[in-house]
């Protein structure tokens, strides 16, 4: 029973205790660039979580037999391969989305939460382990990109997913879809997931005082 | 010596299998990447030429150029692809000339990064319609805050004006070496 | 004349950081200090410029010529990561001081999404080798010109009465915010 608790430990981790956007602030380029809508959003939350399972589970598997020296090299090697992967078949079957992405796919390879997961787990951890953690990170990742463009797209142009939410009355944030609304939302967003946390942090604090002042 | 060897073992195994599925994969992917080129182009060159039904890219290296043939295969006229610095990057746009090289049949925009709201009004058809049957000769002219006076005129979008000129500008420019260029061939 | 209009758009008009959302995490991590954002600064500018003259030639020589635009990212990537080794040595070796305030951030120019962007836009939009020189000169340039700002405004910051959310990289995102809306204002110039 404790050890498949502590699976789905491993998954759970990545969806908000290390989620790798608000968390460990890592993956910021595509996060700020591809978030002007809902759907661009999830669309690279998949993207990025695909190459992120595939890779650490690889590397994971050869893990032991790989020389420390060459192992960035190694790694780099098998993160851009299925970043390519993903670009062609993105260019063949979703011409639109790619063309939505743009270099955003290719730059998936330089996204540090794929590296920076292999460095820290899959390299030191069994397949199904890094499997999991690669799912809850990549799982993680999504919901992010997914609330970050859905905040965008809803205050730019009234609508979520292309279908209209606000009524028409309502004055459309332009500066949303710009540049300069990304780096604003997110700032926002992190500022918040951090006043979260320390509220929780003060909350369990106050509450540990008060039964041990009860215990008294 | 085993390490060593170790090390290059690991990495000629690792880029020989990625080099492997990569080439595989490519090779799927290519025939469906080119097909979704060729659709994009011509998608592009009936919506500026309505009754074409068949085209040919003519060859010019400068700019891509294609003759518009219609259900008779009558050659009616040009569909020319072009693109220019606009207000905040590059303008990419096809437009749909006659034979004769003096009138505007419709353009659309291809690609184009201009502000959202203001220049990027530049792909609706409210601005686009104002390029249906534009006189090229004389030279595109742009007017602002008032309705065209001449066959020539096309009015600028409000708040947009250097998107506005920059797609005119465009225009022009591609009309007119398209112009040389029907000389040369001719 | 083309080849201004490519360094100030690079540099300004369309600033890999604030129009493009690229090198966004040496930005966040490296800006809070001017004198390191400098040093940061000119190490991208020389990696992106020698990035940007191998990765020319290998696309022109070795990808086009026998079709393997396919193995474009591995490639890439590569070359960038032993430039940046390269780079690593010489800084240590030239100065340990520079070495030591860059920090783990200088093998993560790696990681750099400006560098490798830079490599794939040159290869979009074809450009030349000068040209492709040139769009590198000025993406570092305005690359260094954004992170120096910023560490001047958190120079600054660091006396302010930041609330305790926000310290840290939620402030740093609203400030860049704030620095893309004024970038804003160099549209049109060309």
């Amino acid at each position: 029973m404790k050890k498949q608790e502590n699976l789905f430990y491993e998954f759970l981790k990545g969806l908000w205790e290390i989620n790798p956007t608000f968390k460990q602030i890592l993956g910021m380029c595509p996060t700020l660039a591809v978030t002007v809508s809902a759907i661009n959003g999830l669309a690279m939350g998949l993207a990025t979580t695909f190459v992120l399972i595939f890779s650490s589970v690889i590397i994971s598997s050869i893990r032991k037999i790989v020389p420390n020296q060459v192992r960035i090299a190694t790694y780099i090697l098998i993160i851009s391969t299925f970043v390519t992967i993903v670009d062609l078949v993105m260019k063949a079957k979703f011409p639109e989305l790619s063309k939505a992405l743009g270099p955003f796919i290719p730059l998936i390879v330089v996204n540090c939460i794929i590296l920076g997961r292999a460095e820290a787990f899959a390299s030191k951890n069994n397949v199904v382990r890094s499997f999991l953690d690669a799912l809850g990170n990549g799982t993680g990742f999504l919901l992010a990109l997914l609330a970050l463009g859905s905040i965008r797209e809803l205050l730019g142009t009234r609508s979520i997913f292309g279908f209209q939410i606000l009524l028409d009355g309502f004055s459309t944030w332009m500066v949303m879809i710009l540049p300069a609304g990304g780096f604003l939302t997110l700032g926002l967003l992190l500022g918040s997931a951090n006043a979260y946390t320390n509220w929780k942090k003060r909350k369990s604090k106050k509450e540990i005082l008060i039964t041990n002042s009860i215990l008294r | 010596m085993k390490k060593v060897l170790q090390v290059i073992l690991v990495l000629t195994f690792t880029a020989a299998i990625s080099g492997f599925v990569l080439s595989s994969v490519n090779n799927w992917a290519k025939p469906l990447i080119e097909e979704n080129r060729i659709k994009a182009i011509s998608q592009a060159i009936f919506l500026v030429q309505s009754e074409g039904k068949r085209y040919e890219k003519l060859n010019f290296n400068e700019m891509d150029v294609f003759e518009v043939f219609d259900e008779n295969d009558q050659s009616i006229g040009y569909a020319v692809v072009h693109q220019g610095n606009g207000f905040q990057g590059t303008i990419k746009l096809i437009f749909g000339i006659n034979k004769d090289l003096n009138k505007i049949t419709a353009i659309e925009i291809l690609e184009q990064v201009e502000t959202p709201g203001l220049g990027s009004l530049i792909t609706e058809d409210n601005f686009k319609n104002r390029f249906k049957n534009l006189n090229t000769q004389p030279l595109i002219q742009v007017v602002k805050g008032k309705k065209p006076s001449h066959d020539n005129e096309v009015q600028a979008i409000t708040g947009a004006t250097i998107s506005s000129k920059a797609v005119v500008r465009i225009v022009n420019e591609a009309a007119e070496k398209l112009k040389k260029l029907n000389g040369i061939k001719k | 004349m083309e080849l201004i209009i490519i360094f100030i758009s690079a540099a300004l008009i369309n600033n890999f950081v604030l129009s493009y959302f690229l090198g966004i995490c040496p930005f966040i991590g490296v800006s809070s200090k001017i004198s390191s954002a400098v040093s940061m600064g000119l190490a991208v500018i020389f990696v992106m410029t020698i990035t940007a003259i191998v990765s020319w030639l290998i696309n022109n020589l070795i990808l086009i010529p026998y079709h393997l635009e396919f193995l474009t990212i591995p490639s890439f990537i590569l070359v960038i990561a032993s430039l940046v080794q390269f780079v690593e040595m010489v800084i240590k070796k030239v100065s340990s001081a520079i070495y030591r305030a860059l920090g783990i951030f200088l093998p993560l120019i790696t990681t750099n999404c400006a560098i490798l962007g830079l490599a794939l836009f040159a290869q979009m939009r074809e450009y030349t080798l000068i040209e492709s020189v040139i769009f590198a000169l000025g993406a570092g340039s305005g690359f260094t010109l954004a992170l120096v700002i910023m560490a001047g405004i958190r120079e600054e910051l660091e006396l302010a009465n930041v609330p305790e959310p926000f310290q840290g990289a939620p402030i740093t995102l609203i400030v860049a915010g704030l620095l893309a809306l004024t970038f804003m204002g160099f549209a049109g110039i060309i």
